[in-house]
């Protein structure tokens, strides 16, 4: 049976050996002579496949062991025990050959020559990748209609801002039409409007050319507007694995309403909502001088009963009820809450 | 293996290097204007500085020779020195460059010398200080006329010729070719030169395209690209031999291109060298020259790759690179020093057997066994420390060090 995953990841390991400092000035002397070294596991036995067109979130907080996983992926580091396969090939074996049918880009820092033209490097990484003159020609038609890149091709890198050295790095990355994309932080420290260019992008690739891409980030709304399926990772393990609406259904406790006010004669009602509220130990919140908000848990009181208690005390001409932001279920996650709910 | 990978990293670090002030002014400006213009204007002045000296009449104190008039009267009429009064406190005054230097002249020493006896006349210095030499160097001189005019008198009084304190003359004349001589006096100086450019000019990019890339966090962008290691970490290489071989040619023709045209000036300023400032190098010597410096240029290029990579930032890189400086331009002074000559065992004693070598080329003369086995040592050398500099890359544990 022939697997129809991009990429097969079986009981991944990835151990680091680093040498624990002591402190001070005479941990500083010790150090010298007896180095105390310890394990690290940056990914510890995780085990996941991605499907072609499909469009992942990797999410973590910091040294969870994103980059480390997408490190092994992309053929740079060597995992410690555990398989890897991508596109067919075993990343760190035959790895030239393999990062020829895979985009890499890292957030942080550019694969762009700083001080050249970015046509210049683009020109260069056309050899590298062996793209034929065609077939650069006809991206390049398409980056600039897509990313924009046209007015800054002949600038050299390191006076481009943030936002338009992304758009060519994506270009970078995308010139020799990979199946495969790896995204890490792409939208750190952009602006807004930058960013939903990039996610803009993103969405179009995966739809015209079923590119497959896996993304880390830190920035949620990445996810909630690119991605169906979310990985989170911790302490090198993953501790989700799956559809991101069904973690928010098993995890969303909290809600909110919002309510206005329907003139400033209601404030006194106000002050009885509070009164009956307290006994819920729910808190009325301000918003401003007519609007106040009210979180709550659902597990506590149902959302049913919490409106016909505000509806009978106060007069209301708005009134809204949303979820919990997904930061904060993240949040949770990271502090090691109730993932079991959501993998059950 | 495959030389068009290695071309492009090669051509893609050469681009982005000329690109970047920072190596535009290591590499060229550098070794263009500041080497020369530093290297002549320490020749100038300390050629400056001496005639100076030498025009001056250093002030010496006279001890003493209170009873021998006549010594006294002759050492005041002489013109090269000053002579002032004495007093107790001369050796603080010649240690505070107060005055150059002292003579003590005994007790009744005209009279002793009547008598035939063996008074000294002792001559207090500053040693190593240059006007208190060149004052020493004067009152000696006088000395030694007074003395021989002494024994003279003393013969043709006995009704012997004046000659017999002489019986016969000494002359000097040089029969080494001009090459020979300047080979000899400045020759071991532009071999080490060289190879200290070699290491500066390397310096700079080794860091950069390692631990720089480190810094910058593009190593890993680097590695995602579907160029084997080995293509880039050689690529990386001949970038840094490029550099240190550019820096060393440059910074050499342009001191070479300065000399010949201040050679004027400088034979103006020191007089007694002027004989061996217009002596020539043959070109073919400095092509020899650069052909045995060749390895070791690859040698160091390929050593400060290595050292370079190790590092997490520049910071560290330099701090590690800092020592190696010591280890390259110890060998290559201690050549320079007289005395020290090329043997079967210095061969093999990297930079410091070319640097002899370079010597001796310089003087015209061309051991070939010697510059075949420096060559071949030289070469084994420079293959362990590429070997090293693909081994280094190949390390997880290096390229990312925490």
């Amino acid at each position: 049976m022939s697997d129809p995953a991009v990429i097969v990841v079986r009981e991944l390991s990835k151990h680091f050996r680093t040498f624990r400092r002591r402190e001070g000035l005479w941990g500083g002397i010790q150090n010298l002579f007896f180095r105390d070294y310890q394990t690290v596991r940056a990914v510890d036995d995780i085990t996941f496949s991605i499907r072609p067109g499909e469009m992942v979130g990797y999410i973590g907080p910091n040294g969870a062991g994103k980059s480390t996983t997408i490190k092994m992926l992309t053929g740079i580091l060597v995992p410690t025990s555990g398989e890897v396969l991508t596109n067919g090939f075993v990343p760190h074996q035959q790895r030239t050959a393999y990062v020829k049918t895979i985009g890499v880009v890292f957030g942080q820092r550019t694969q762009l020559w700083w001080d050249i033209a970015v046509v210049e490097s683009l020109k260069l990484l056309r050899r590298i990748y062996d793209v034929s003159e065609r077939d650069f020609d006809e991206r390049m038609e398409l980056f600039n209609q897509v990313l924009g890149i046209r007015d800054y091709l002949h600038t050299p890198v390191r006076k481009l801002s943030l936002g338009e050295r992304m758009r060519c790095d994506l270009a970078a990355a995308l010139l020799h039409n990979p199946p495969l994309l790896f995204l890490d932080e792409p939208t750190i420290g952009l602006d807004v409007v930058a960013k939903d260019h990039i996610r803009q992008f993103l969405r179009a690739i995966n739809e015209h050319y079923r590119t497959t891409v896996l993304l880390t980030t830190h920035d949620l709304d990445d996810i909630e507007e690119l991605c169906r399926r979310i990985m989170i990772i911790d302490h090198g393990r993953l501790l989700y694995d799956g559809p991101l609406n069904l973690l928010k259904q098993k995890l969303l406790r909290t809600k909110q309403v919002k309510f206005a006010l329907r003139d400033s004669e209601q404030t006194t009602g106000v002050r009885a909502l509070e009164h009956t509220l307290h006994g819920d130990t729910l808190r009325l919140e301000p918003v401003d001088e007519l609007t106040y908000r009210i979180r709550f848990d659902r597990s506590r009181i149902s959302t049913a009963e919490l409106i016909r208690q505000i509806l009978a005390t106060v007069e209301v001409r708005d009134l809204l009820i949303e979820d919990e932001p997904i930061e904060e279920i993240v949040k949770r996650i990271y502090a090691g809450e109730a993932l079991h709910e959501a993998n059950a | 293996m495959s030389l068009r990978n290695i071309g492009i990293v090669y051509r893609k670090e050469l681009t982005d290097s000329l690109r970047d002030r920072r190596t535009l002014i290591s590499m060229i400006v550098v070794p263009l204007v500041l080497m020369p213009v530093t290297t002549i204007g320490i020749g100038v002045l300390t050629a400056k500085i001496i005639g100076q000296a030498m025009k001056e009449a250093p002030l010496v104190m006279a001890l003493g020779g209170e009873d021998s008039p006549g010594v006294m009267e002759k050492l005041r009429r002489l013109k090269t020195i000053h002579v002032v009064p004495a007093r107790p406190d001369f050796a603080n005054l010649i240690s505070d460059k107060k005055i150059r230097a002292a003579v003590e002249i005994p007790k009744g020493f005209e009279e002793a010398m009547g008598r035939g006896e063996l008074p000294t006349v002792q001559i207090d210095i500053y040693q190593g200080e240059l006007r208190s030499t060149i004052a020493a160097q004067r009152l000696e001189q006088f000395f030694r006329g007074l003395r021989d005019a002494e024994v003279r008198e003393r013969l043709v009084a006995r009704g012997l010729s004046g000659s017999l304190v002489k019986p016969f003359e000494i002359t000097e004349k040089n029969v080494a070719s001009p090459e020979k001589v300047f080979g000899n006096t400045f020759g071991a100086l532009l071999p080490y030169l060289v190879i200290v450019l070699c290491l500066t000019g390397a310096m700079y990019p080794a860091i950069d395209l390692t631990a720089g890339e480190k810094e910058r966090g593009t190593i890993e962008t680097i590695l995602c690209s579907p160029v084997g290691r080995t293509h880039l970490v050689l690529g990386k290489f001949l970038m840094v031999l490029t550099a240190s071989l550019a820096t060393s040619a440059l910074a050499t023709s342009s001191m070479a291109a300065t000399f010949l045209g201040a050679r004027e000036v400088l034979a103006g300023l020191a007089r007694d060298q002027s004989n061996t400032l217009r002596a020539a190098v043959h070109p073919s010597a400095i092509l020899a020259i650069f052909l045995m410096v060749l390895p070791i240029a690859v040698l160091l290029s390929a050593g400060l790759l290595a050292i370079a990579l190790f590092a997490k930032s520049y910071k560290e890189a330099q701090s590690y690179i800092s020592p190696l400086m010591l280890l390259v331009i110890l060998p290559a002074v201690v050549a320079v020093l007289p005395g020290v000559e090329l043997n079967a065992r210095l061969a093999l004693v990297p930079v410091l057997n070319t640097s002899l070598v370079a010597k001796e080329i310089m003087t015209g003369t061309y051991h070939w066994k010697y510059m075949a086995l420096i060559f071949a040592s030289s070469c084994v050398y420079a293959a362990a420390a590429i070997f090293l500099a693909v081994k280094m890359f190949q390390r997880e544990d290096v390229l990312f060090r925490t």
